[in-house]
């Protein structure tokens, strides 16, 4: 079987190889028969990785020793349920399960434009074979998942008890979903540079694409806060790693992207810049996997034989030099007309919105390699941890909310200022009101409380210009139809997917920026040690330690239990179970926290430590407001599904340009 | 004038930011000090000693608790610390020397780019500006002041 897994591998990398290049030849030189050969490239590319992915997970599943990345990563005790994600548990996995993505989405590209704009698929494949060809050259001459042990152990090492999380099966394919997904828009970007074909068709046609990507990366980052949060065992949830940054940078660019790519849409302007913003974006994500992969920036996340630095650094400076380059050459093409009425319209907003969420990563970046760039200068290391990450990206945070409050409000085209006093006295008037009524209770005695202070003064800001535009499109729904208020609102909804589904996401995106900003200022934590039935009091709780339980869970885990009592106004309230576990041959514990989440605070139980005594210190933190983040994070999703969900207008439409279109340029098939 | 006014509104952003509001109080010493460090375990763990939970920052907390309570200030600490680890040991660059450049850049680079977008949009407007007030005599002469106005008004009031 492992024979075969690898097989494949070299099958998919010589298939790759002939399709790009076949792609581009048909492409080139209108060579149908080339392009009817290639166009099987990408289903039998896809069927041979994954062949290979099933033999990986079969090696896996089976306890097969005799593979060292399975010995690394895996032992006969692991949990089913882990042995299956173990797969993309180190490099050599991640690399097949991230080839294993790019070659399903690169499918599905396939089936959804076959015969559709012959000008620019041939090449949008052809870079996606590209970059597959990438990733299959490292699978297959550098790290190479099916490589031997010649004379294979009886057990593995096993996985790094941190990953034995559930989060661990949902957050990096989620992540992997993300970044891999930016491969399409790119691709079609490239294709419409080389093509020449360079109207917004390539954004018509990726726009799906973008939007599922930026959703997958957005909740990736989301699913690694919480998973963060429940498994690392420190009270929070982002700590500003170079890995999370690397996340998070492309996640910026792409919204920035999402925003100004509405311009070129309804006035045909910048597409220079949208251009940039999605081969930023792309380059980005294989920046986050040169961090990962490199060892070249201290992480947390690094994997162990981080050695593909270099690769990704050339695979890295390709892109970005040839997609320069093809930007340049392409320049007078890409010249748009560029007019606006006014200064102040919804088109200057996103303007200033991609400025601050291109500051926001900028700084992100800036503060990732600022260590290399002071020991390439000063010959001195340094760190660049949260203080600096929190200090710089708030305040430009805090700016970005108040645009997306300012945003729906202001008209397309021209805001005249009856139409400003119109449109902003609510929002404005609801901000003073938060303000004044917030004042007496919050503390407002350093810098954290202000910006929070601050941040809700905005959240309410940003809510009421968001639900007055509902409230607005429903009144006058009403009137015009006759509707019910519900029948009004869904209606509007459903006939503006794209615009309302958007309001949505920012109402998500408001509850994230109160959620961090609760949670940052206004929590508190305590480290007591404690003999059994001793208790001690936190904001109002009285936590009483009654038990500790030893289990023995597996052979390998042991699990030591805390119990703890937790009485509010003399009543038992809830009963916490923090735990530490103890992994056979790993030198720290690892600690699983209990947490009570309610909407208005979370209280977050750590067992620290314990004696043979049975006595045992136990950290307790009330942290306010953080499932509000995550509530955001599942308003993002619903709206997101909105604004994606398939428009039967929008595919009238589009049924027509293919239409006009194969009248233009018939298909194969047709000639 | 109007320069002068966002320069000045820009110029305090960034002072706010960079830390003229005071930090935490005297009841949370202990924090700010985890807060400024690394852990410097031998697993290099690379995290911040406050997020940190290896029995390494077990110790080294329970270390500082003691050295403040014996009156030592948070910035002494810090300073014997980086004399015995280098700069490596704080979790964020000093702001002096060539570390200013990184706390700098982020709002230099934020800044010139909104000064690069106000000149852009300048730009645009005034295109579209040029146009108009070449062609706004013949339409001025054809639309009456009352239509003028009242076309206006809804358009106000139409989200586009």
């Amino acid at each position: 079987m492992n024979d075969i897994g690898e097989f494949t591998l070299l099958l998919a990398l010589a298939t790759a190889l002939y399709g790009c290049i076949a792609y581009v030849m048909s492409a080139r030189g209108n060579r149908i028969d080339l392009y009817l050969s290639a166009d099987k490239t990408p289903f039998i590319v896809w069927v041979c990785v994954t062949i290979s992915s099933i033999c990986l997970w079969k090696a896996f599943l089976t306890d097969d020793f005799s593979l060292q990345y399975v010995w690394a990563y895996s032992n006969r005790e692991l949990d089913t349920f882990y042995k299956v994600s173990s797969f993309w548990g180190g490099q050599k996995g991640s690399l097949l399960f991230w080839t294993l993505l790019l070659s399903t989405y690169m499918l599905v590209v396939y089936f959804q434009n076959r015969n559709k704009n012959l000008r620019v698929v041939p090449y949008a494949m052809a870079v996606m074979l590209i970059i597959v060809v990438f990733f299959l050259f490292l699978i297959n001459f550098s790290t190479n998942p099916f490589e031997r042990i010649p004379l294979p152990p009886e057990d593995g090492r096993g996985l790094n008890p941190l990953l034995q999380n559930y989060w661990m099966v949902i957050h990096p394919p989620t992540l992997y979903l993300g970044y891999v997904g930016f491969t399409v828009p790119f691709a079609f970007a490239v294709a419409a540079l080389i093509s020449k074909d360079l109207d917004d068709g390539w954004i018509r046609m990726t726009r799906k694409w973008t939007l599922i990507s930026w959703f997958f990366l957005c909740m990736g980052n989301l699913f690694g806060a919480s998973w963060a949060y429940v498994e690392l065992g420190w009270g929070g949830y982002w700590a500003w790693d170079p890995v999370e940054n690397a996340a998070f940078m492309p996640l910026l660019i792409a919204t920035a992207f999402l925003h100004s790519v509405m311009i070129q849409e309804k006035k045909d302007m910048m597409k220079v810049w949208n251009m940039s913003l999605i081969l930023l974006t792309f380059a980005m994500t294989i920046f986050g996997t040169f961090i990962t992969r490199s060892g070249l920036i201290q992480s947390v996340h690094t994997f162990d034989e981080a050695t593909l630095g270099y690769y990704f650094l050339a695979f890295l400076f390709v892109i970005i030099t040839a997609c320069t380059t093809l930007i340049i050459a392409r320049l007078p093409l890409l010249k748009s007309t560029n007019e606006l009425d006014s200064f102040f319209s919804r088109e200057s907003s996103f303007l200033f919105n991609n400025l601050l969420l291109l500051g926001i990563a900028f700084a992100t970046f800036w503060g990732t390699i600022f260590p290399i760039i002071s020991e390439a200068v000063r010959d001195v290391k340094i760190t660049v941890g949260p203080p600096f990450y929190n200090q710089v990206n708030v305040p430009i945070g805090l700016a970005l909310l108040a645009l997306i409050g300012i945003g729906p409000v202001i008209a397309w085209r021209r805001a005249t200022l009856s139409n400003l006093k119109k449109n902003f006295f609510k929002p404005i008037l609801a901000s003073l009101i938060v303000a004044i009524v917030l004042f007496p209770f919050i503390p407002l005695g350093n810098r954290a409380e202000i910006y929070t202070y601050v941040t809700f003064v905005l959240c309410a800001f940003v809510v009421t210009s968001i639900f007055t535009e509902f409230y607005k499109g429903t009144v006058s729904r009403m009137g015009l139809h006759e509707e019910s208020v519900a029948g009004a609102l869904t209606a509007m909804t459903w006939r503006n997917k794209r615009r309302y589904g958007g309001y949505i996401v920012h109402i998500g995106v408001v509850l994230i920026f109160a959620g961090i900003a609760g949670s940052q200022a206004y929590g508190t934590h305590t480290e007591k040690h404690l003999q059994l039935g001793e208790s001690f009091e936190i904001r109002g709780y009285t936590i009483k330690y009654e038990k500790l339980v030893a289990i023995e869970a597996t052979n390998i885990k042991t699990r030591i239990i805390a119990q703890l009592a937790v009485e509010r106004d003399g009543n038992r309230y809830w009963t916490g179970h923090p735990e530490k576990e103890f992994y056979k041959g790993q030198n720290q514990p690892v600690s699983e926290v209990d947490v009570l989440s309610t909407w208005k605070e979370d209280l977050y139980m750590i067992l620290a430590d314990f004696q043979e005594d049975e006595s045992a210190t136990i950290k307790v933190y009330v942290n306010p407001m953080v499932s509000w983040m995550w509530t955001g994070g599942w308003i993002i999703a619903f709206g997101t599904m909105i604004s994606m969900w398939p428009d039967r207008l929008e595919q009238r439409r589009r049924l027509d340009r293919i239409r006009k279109q194969e009248q233009l340029f018939p298909s194969p098939a047709q000639e | 004038m109007h320069t002068k006014k966002i320069m000045t509104i820009l110029f305090m952003f960034v002072w706010v930011s960079m830390g003229l509001v005071p930090d935490a109080g005297a009841g949370a010493l202990l924090d700010d000090l985890e807060n400024q460090l690394m852990c410097k375990c031998d697993d290099k763990c690379g995290k911040v000693l406050i997020n940190c939970t290896c029995s390494t920052s077990d110790k080294t907390r329970a270390k500082f608790s003691k050295m403040l309570e014996s009156g030592i200030t948070v910035e002494q600490i810090v300073k014997m610390q980086v004399d015995k680890y280098g700069e490596t040991v704080l979790s964020a660059p000093t702001k002096f020397g060539f570390n200013l450049t990184a706390w700098m850049t982020p709002f230099l680079a934020l800044v010139a780019g909104g000064f690069g977008v106000r000149k852009v949009l300048l730009a645009w407007v005034g295109k579209k500006g040029n146009i108009d007030s070449i062609e706004a005599p013949v339409a001025e002469s054809k639309i009456s002041e009352k239509y003028s106005k009242r076309l206006k008004d809804e358009l106000d009031g139409i989200e586009l």
